[in-house]
């Protein structure tokens, strides 16, 4: 099978960016540079095509409370119009994907996932659906996403008549309309800093995309998109996160809500014991990688570097690594191997950035 | 896009330019190279006195997104590394030509010839868009 290109693709190939194939798709992996799409988006506004991810619509009255059950974060507890961050989990607690989902309304979720899991993704939600009272729908094929970042998001919003009315926080969703026609307005994102996701028709995002960039916006890519996540420690399946391990390996305790009445996986991780813990480690002068082994003081193998780059805002090394728990230096030594050199690695207890978000 | 190539340099074909000065060959990596590779943010070289051969790895060079080899274009001993440059790995990307990494001593004089001249590197370039 080919590769698929979003309804975008003639206009990163027309503003020099650099494709490459990525989970099925050809996306822009950079345009100018990592360094200046990173720093567009923490000091003034940047804008990338997601149009790869895919969305599933969850209608009906028991719309809520499906999506409730099948994830381990508690979203029959937020707020309307509010959206939750969650894994997706089976009976066994490891992890199917991780997903952002969005209370469009009481009888309307809007479930965002990673392209990579889509397929997967969509057999395990219709595995499920059938003892709820809703119907599920999957849009990908219909719908295009910008996600716009950085902390002139909202002048830009309003330049271009996208800021919906009201109060309109962060984590939260609104319906919207822009020349006449609908479309959904999310203050989400993956880079920590303010900023909307906008999932509209692909006639729509043609022209949404020309006027962010009359207004000076700057086109990102997929690279400095990673470079942003790993900053704030956002985590990204197929590194933090996978088919082996729950989230109770992966530093998201916070999303296992076990006082929840019942949810796919609870049995299984209110009894786990973890295998892992994630880490944050700092590298200066060396740049960590995914897979690099992480070392104890002794310069044991201990575990390995999930997710690793360098940090355009701190010019330096930064990674996250599972830890075999039984390994767990007390000392909170660490270093990482590259290439056969062992490097001091600083352990972190925040992200390595903070993010501006609202 | 057009790729910077200096008439008076040899090139590999993994895009590191040399010069040639008697048996010294002075090497870094191409404007093709720092282009392709995006923001460069580590370069490690060699110790002096190490042996390099002939398209063998003598050092590394990161960009934010990758990890590559830089290759020795002759074999020989390195006589000098820019250890500039490996505290300063940007200035690759803003003078490819000025940023040198490493002198080395040529030990055979015939692997010159291997080397491709600037019009041949310019057809290497193009064939690789």
């Amino acid at each position: 099978m080919g590769l698929l290109k979003t309804h975008l693709y003639d206009e990163h190939v027309k503003l020099g960016g650099k494709i490459v194939p990525f989970a099925g798709w050809e996306m822009p992996v950079q345009y100018t540079g990592v360094k200046d799409e990173v720093l567009a988006v923490r000091q003034h506004v940047g804008m990338f095509d997601v149009g790869h991810m895919g969305e599933f619509f969850v209608e009906g009255p028991d719309a809520i409370k499906f999506v409730d059950y099948m994830m381990c974060n508690d979203f029959i507890g937020a707020g309307p119009n509010k959206a939750v961050y969650s894994p997706l989990c089976r009976e066994n607690g490891t992890v199917v994907d991780d997903h952002i989902c969005y209370k469009v309304n009481e009888n309307f979720v809007l479930i965002c996932v990673n392209a990579s899991n889509m397929q997967k993704d969509w057999e395990w939600f219709n595995k499920h659906v059938s003892k709820f009272n809703c119907k599920l729908t999957n849009k990908s094929d219909d719908f295009s996403l910008i996600a716009l970042q950085g902390p002139k998001t909202e002048e830009i919003l309003k330049k271009s008549g996208l800021l919906p009315e009201g109060d309109f926080p962060y984590y939260s969703v609104r319906e919207h309309k822009w020349n006449g026609e609908k479309l959904i307005v999310t203050r989400t994102g993956y880079t920590g800093e303010d900023g909307v996701e906008l999932f509209c028709s692909h006639t729509m995002v043609k022209k949404m995309w020309a006027k962010f960039i009359e207004l000076g916006v700057t086109p990102c890519g997929l690279a400095s998109r990673d470079v942003l996540r790993l900053e704030v420690c956002f985590p990204l399946y197929g590194h933090e996160l996978n088919d082996e391990i729950t989230p109770l390996d992966a530093a998201l305790k916070w999303t296992v809500k076990l006082n929840k009445p019942d949810f796919m996986g609870k049995a299984a991780l209110a009894t786990y014991q973890p295998r892992f813990q994630l880490v944050k480690l700092l590298v200066n002068g060396a740049v960590p990688r995914d897979g690099y082994t992480v070392v104890n003081a002794d310069g044991e193998p201990i575990g390995k570097v999930s997710s690793g780059t360098h940090s355009v805002m701190l010019n330096k090394g930064i990674a996250e690594a599972l830890i075999d728990i039984t390994k767990m230096p007390k000392d909170k030594k660490f270093a990482i191997n590259i290439r056969n050199k062992n490097y001091e690695a600083i352990y972190q207890t925040k992200a390595f950035v903070t993010g501006g978000h609202k | 896009m057009s790729t910077k190539i200096l008439d008076n340099l040899k090139y590999t074909q993994d895009h590191e330019w040399a010069l040639v000065e008697g048996d010294t060959v002075t090497m870094g990596v191409t404007d093709f190279a720092q282009s392709s590779l995006g923001d460069i943010v580590f370069i490690e070289l060699p110790a002096e006195g190490t042996a390099v051969t002939k398209g063998g790895a003598c050092g590394v060079i990161e960009s934010i997104k990758s990890v590559s080899d830089i290759c020795s274009p002759v074999t020989g001993k390195v006589i000098a590394a820019n250890r500039d440059v490996e505290g300063k790995p940007e200035s690759t990307n803003t003078d490819p030509y000025g940023s040198w990494l490493i002198k080395i001593k040529v030990s055979n004089m015939s692997e010159i010839n291997d080397l491709m001249n600037a019009s041949q590197y310019q057809a290497h370039c193009d064939s690789a868009h």
